[in-house]
């Protein structure tokens, strides 16, 4: 096993560090249980540079905390940051743990996937046929979250995997797609993508 | 389909539940920590120790399940998940904490929940708005406006929001989504707005 690497101070606020932290590490939740729901060992090696990440994120932030603070009360508010930012690294670690779990092939039953897959009301995998109307549309067009309340977390293009998709990406025929959302969303969204809805209301 | 057997569909059943609670509280501490809301850090807490109890529930049933040998590595499977959902319920914890302890939270930490991509809101059901008596399926507010309920407040207590459960006038509904919603959550709530039909 490769050792870690050295983690250099950089100057960026707190704030900044905190809200990627934040937002990885749910992105990373969903993402293990996708792998776990839809058995992706490629899905779970993303979650796993996920992680080195965040921690890279907690050190980062711990470093520039540390510097911040200039007197007690200072250190008194900094220190509830610096816990925070260990409760967020700790889910991040927990998002790791599943995706363990899928690359070491222990085992997640079949029974436990259809369990889950029967209540997971927030995840899909879906693939987007030629004749969607998602084909050749950016996402920030598309305003899936305003309109649907369905974000699109990943995106599995031929080999390459495209995680938390930028705005300007732009979906292509034969994507597939990991999207959470609300249950009846997540239906629309289904339909959208396999051509079967032709219309995307709002 | 595998015909799953009973003693493993109830610790299929145990698991789920122990998801559900686990991320619950995660979307909960966190906007405990935006609302700085003791209440709702103390209900995170609450449910850690919830937690704690299904936990120790689900491995008893794993352990006392009798599987047989070469059915280890499923089993090992689950309590894995499980440690998993007890670590983000820890974390939880730990995050609410921070409110509870009752330091006036950093400014940091609150912009940070405000400007992360969610916004959390609290919104007031008011007794003419059309969300009364509509179950959370049929309000479909995430879709109407982009906003998710993560709980909801009636009295004293704080629900957790199932697909079934039915809006009552009065009600606090504790939302996280998209800024653009939570002018139309609010609307909705006050009755400024009615429900398509």
């Amino acid at each position: 096993m490769a050792s870690p690497e050295k983690i250099e101070y950089k100057p960026i606020p707190v704030r900044d560090l905190l809200i990627e932290m934040k937002d990885i590490s749910e992105l990373m939740i969903d993402l293990a249980y996708s792998a776990a729901l839809f058995h992706s060992r490629e899905l779970a090696e993303e979650v796993l540079e996920l992680e080195k990440r965040v921690d890279t994120l907690a050190y980062i932030l711990n470093m520039n905390a540390m510097l911040a603070a200039r007197d007690a009360e200072d250190a008194e508010a900094l220190a509830g940051v610096s816990v925070v930012a260990t409760a967020t690294d700790k889910i991040s670690d927990a998002a790791a743990d599943i995706a363990i779990i899928v690359l070491r092939e222990i085992g997640v039953h079949p029974i436990v996937r259809e369990a889950f897959e029967r209540v997971e009301e927030r995840l899909t995998r879906t693939e987007v046929k030629p004749n969607s109307i998602l084909v050749g549309q950016k996402l920030e067009a598309l305003k899936l979250a305003a309109k649907i309340g369905v974000d699109i977390i990943a995106i599995r293009r031929k080999k390459e995997w495209i995680i938390n998709p930028e705005d300007d990406e732009i979906i292509k025929k034969g994507d597939v797609l990991i999207a959470r959302g609300a249950p009846m969303g997540i239906q629309e969204f289904k339909g959208l993508a396999e051509g079967k809805i032709q219309k995307l209301e709002g | 389909m595998v015909q799953p057997k009973k003693p493993f569909k109830r610790i299929v059943d145990k698991l789920v539940e122990l998801k559900d609670t686990s991320e619950h509280m995660m979307d909960l501490a966190y906007s405990s920590l935006l609302l700085n809301s003791s209440e709702l850090a103390e209900e995170v807490q609450a449910l850690e120790e919830h937690v704690d109890n299904l936990h120790t529930e689900f491995e008893l049933l794993v352990l006392s399940s009798g599987f047989k040998p070469e059915e280890s590595k499923d089993f090992l499977g689950l309590i894995r998940l499980g440690v998993v959902t007890e670590t983000i319920a820890d974390a939880a914890a730990q995050i609410a904490e921070v409110v509870l302890r009752g330091i006036e939270p950093h400014p940091v930490l609150r912009l940070v929940i405000e400007e992360a991509e969610e916004t959390v809101t609290r919104v007031k059901v008011s007794r003419n708005s059309s969300l009364v008596g509509k179950s959370l399926r049929n309000a479909r507010l995430p879709e109407e406006t982009g906003m998710w309920v993560l709980s909801i407040r009636r009295g004293k207590k704080w629900l957790r929001p199932q697909p079934h459960t039915v809006i009552k006038c009065e009600d606090v509904l504790i939302a996280s989504g998209y800024s653009e919603g939570e002018e139309d959550l609010r609307k909705l709530a006050s009755g400024e707005t009615v429900l398509p039909e």
